[in-house]
């Protein structure tokens, strides 16, 4: 069967209107004018020699790979008990606590945001890096889950009893076969909710307090004209560096999926 | 030899809410033996296999190993290791590192070496240490699955359905080289199967299960020759099962009236559970006689007609209609001369020796 031109243009089409926007923010980050409009003035690469001066967008950076480490690392932890346990075990109220984990996903950002600003205050705790860091948990985890989940799919079962069987206890099966085995799905896991928790603005914004994660940073940049060259440059950095990110991660996950039984 | 039981599963079930994957079973292996758990796939041989690794827990019923009653042993402290369907070659190590992984930390290191040597040798995989175990053939993860099982040395060593992943030729061969394994290190070998060839070459004795429950525990040979009911014996080998009436009996025979052949007198089976008046004969294809003329010296025989000719190779396979039984006989002939003496349609006598009628008891 032949496949009509129009859904082919159709889908070229779309494409094009969910990317090219974004692709203009890499292009007018190398543009001399500050006026982000056609022509380009000139080609410079002076905006991102200038990022490396300024000390609070450093430092926001600084703060922003501190939480997305904290972020991943915690995540993916808890992440990884939540899995095995999904695909390994059948429980009580197991599609309930699936549904939980994945909740975050769709719950509006907002919500999320200024429902935990209240619980944090209310237990005492300040806005800070520390409340950023245990709200992107919040966030990863589905993430997380699901990346893991589908790791711990294609682990036969029958590897963790070999060990049982030939005298090796639970948590050193764990240390020795489970780890190892999906580590690829563990390190996709890791640097996807790394570049969530990197990218997350909404609660980074009410939560940060006076520590401004690099989105927040970015966020209170574009308010000056002036600086919007920078922001662009910055974003294009972002941009990248998330690509390569994911692109890595979906990477392990494939060979976690290739190493199975 | 003194015959020492080495495992004894007394009153074992295993229920799963209403439903029971084994019960009331009872099984006492000897020390050394190579023992075959037989059955159709779902009648509960690997669930009682796993609850002997403890893997599963028995509902009821005790399982005792060695002596030892194995309630709440878990499956790493058992004597017993266990060679698994997928082989469960552990992805991430090579073969020196999956076979030494049970003695890491419990043995000197040089000693693990000598004997990861030693167990790769008996597998005939000697030198292969350090290859990958993605790199491994299905014969080789095989030989891999076993070493890694025989180097903790153990009391027992459980076996399921070791090779049903390999193909044809190859599974002939590990039959054949696993049971001389077993027989020059002296261990007891339980494995799971639902091929009953694999299970009547290899085995001493073999386990029949049906439906959760075990039918018959004995010899090849007499698994073969007196099946204890029509399942069984029709599970294992080809079976003829004709019905038959009992004109009289004594206390080892029958006087029987047998569909198509008519009156012989027969020997009592004594696996039977359940006799009757009424009650089914079996008779193997390869022990009836096909011949052109009335055989001699036959105390039954029956003429009929071919209706089907399969050639084997090794022998060729007649179906045959007679008056007084609707569905045609098999007969099994050897392939003596290379030549196949009736064809479809030719008229054939078919005789019978009393010891050829197995008395199978009342049907079901």
């Amino acid at each position: 069967m032949k496949r009509p031109s129009t859904l082919t243009g159709y889908a070229l089409l779309y494409l094009a209107f969910l990317y090219l926007p974004v692709l203009f923010l890499p292009l007018f980050s190398f543009n001399s004018g500050t006026i982000v409009a056609f022509p380009i003035k000139g080609w410079t690469l002076d905006w991102y020699r200038k990022l490396g001066e300024q000390d609070t967008l450093i430092q926001a950076l600084w703060n922003s790979i501190g939480v997305g480490f904290v972020a991943a690392l915690l995540s993916t932890a808890i992440g990884l008990f939540a899995a095995r346990a999904f695909v390994r075990y059948r429980f009580k109220g197991q599609r309930a606590a699936e549904g939980l984990v994945m909740l975050p996903l769709v719950i509006p950002g907002i919500i999320v945001a200024s429902s935990m600003l209240v619980l944090f205050l209310f237990l005492g705790l300040k806005p800070s890096l520390v409340t950023v860091a245990l709200g992107h948990i919040f966030l990863a985890l589905p993430f997380a889950v699901s990346i893991l989940k589908s790791a711990f799919d294609d682990f036969d079962a029958s590897l963790e009893e070999a060990s049982y069987d030939l005298g090796v206890g639970v948590f050193e099966t764990f240390r020795r076969v489970t780890l190892p085995v999906v580590a690829p799905g563990i390190i996709a896991s890791i640097l996807v909710t790394f570049t969530v928790s990197f990218d997350e603005f909404v609660l980074a914004f009410f939560l940060s307090g006076n520590q401004p994660t690099l989105p927040v940073y970015i966020w209170s940049q574009i308010r000056f004209p002036a600086k919007l060259p920078n922001v662009l440059a910055l974003g294009s950095i972002l941009l990248f560096t998330s690509v390569l990110l994911l692109v890595l991660a979906e990477y392990f996950r494939r060979r976690s999926s290739g190493k199975g039984t | 030899m003194i015959e020492k039981n080495i495992i004894e599963l007394s009153g074992v079930e295993k229920r799963y809410g209403s439903f029971a994957a084994a019960s009331g079973i009872n099984l006492d292996l000897k020390e050394g033996e190579f023992f075959s758990l037989l059955g159709p796939s779902g009648c509960g041989k690997t669930t009682v296999l796993r609850m002997i690794a403890g893997f599963q827990d028995p509902t009821q019923g005790t399982v005792t190993i060695d002596g030892r009653n194995m309630e709440g042993v878990p499956a790493n402290n058992r004597p017993t290791n266990m060679v698994f369907q997928s082989y469960a070659i552990f992805p991430h190590l090579n073969v020196g590192n999956n076979v030494a992984y049970g003695l890491r930390g419990r043995a000197p290191k040089a000693e693990i070496e000598n004997r990861v040597a030693e167990a790769l040798e008996m597998v005939e995989l000697g030198g292969l240490q350090l290859r990958g175990a993605n790199e491994l053939s299905g014969g080789q993860r095989q030989r891999v699955a076993l070493a890694r099982a025989l180097i903790m040395r153990p009391k027992v060593l459980l076996l399921d359905e070791p090779l049903s992943a390999l193909d044809k030729k190859l599974r002939e061969q590990m039959q054949f080289e696993m049971r001389n394994l077993q027989q020059s290190l002296g261990i007891t070998f339980v494995m799971v199967t639902h091929d009953q060839y694999e299970a009547m070459t290899m085995s001493d004795r073999i386990g029949v299960m049906f439906n959760g429950r075990l039918a018959q525990v004995d010899t090849p040979a007499s698994l073969y020759a007196r099946p204890c009911d029509e399942e069984v014996a029709s599970f294992i080998g080809e079976m003829n099962i004709l019905p038959a009436s009992v004109a009289g009996e004594s206390d080892n025979a029958l006087s029987v009236n047998v569909a198509a052949f008519g009156n012989m007198q027969i020997d009592r089976n004594p696996n039977v559970t359940n006799p009757g008046k009424g009650i089914i004969i079996g008779i193997r294809p390869e022990q009836l006689e096909i011949k052109s003329e009335k055989p001699e010296d036959y105390p039954a025989t029956v003429q009929g007609k071919v209706i089907n000719v399969a050639f084997y190779g090794e022998n060729i396979h007649y179906h045959v209609t007679v008056d007084g039984h609707d569905k045609p006989i098999a007969v099994s002939v050897p392939n003596y001369f290379h030549t196949v003496d009736f064809n479809r349609g030719d008229t054939v006598w078919l005789g019978l020796q009393a010891a050829s009628a197995i008395d199978l008891g009342r049907g079901k």
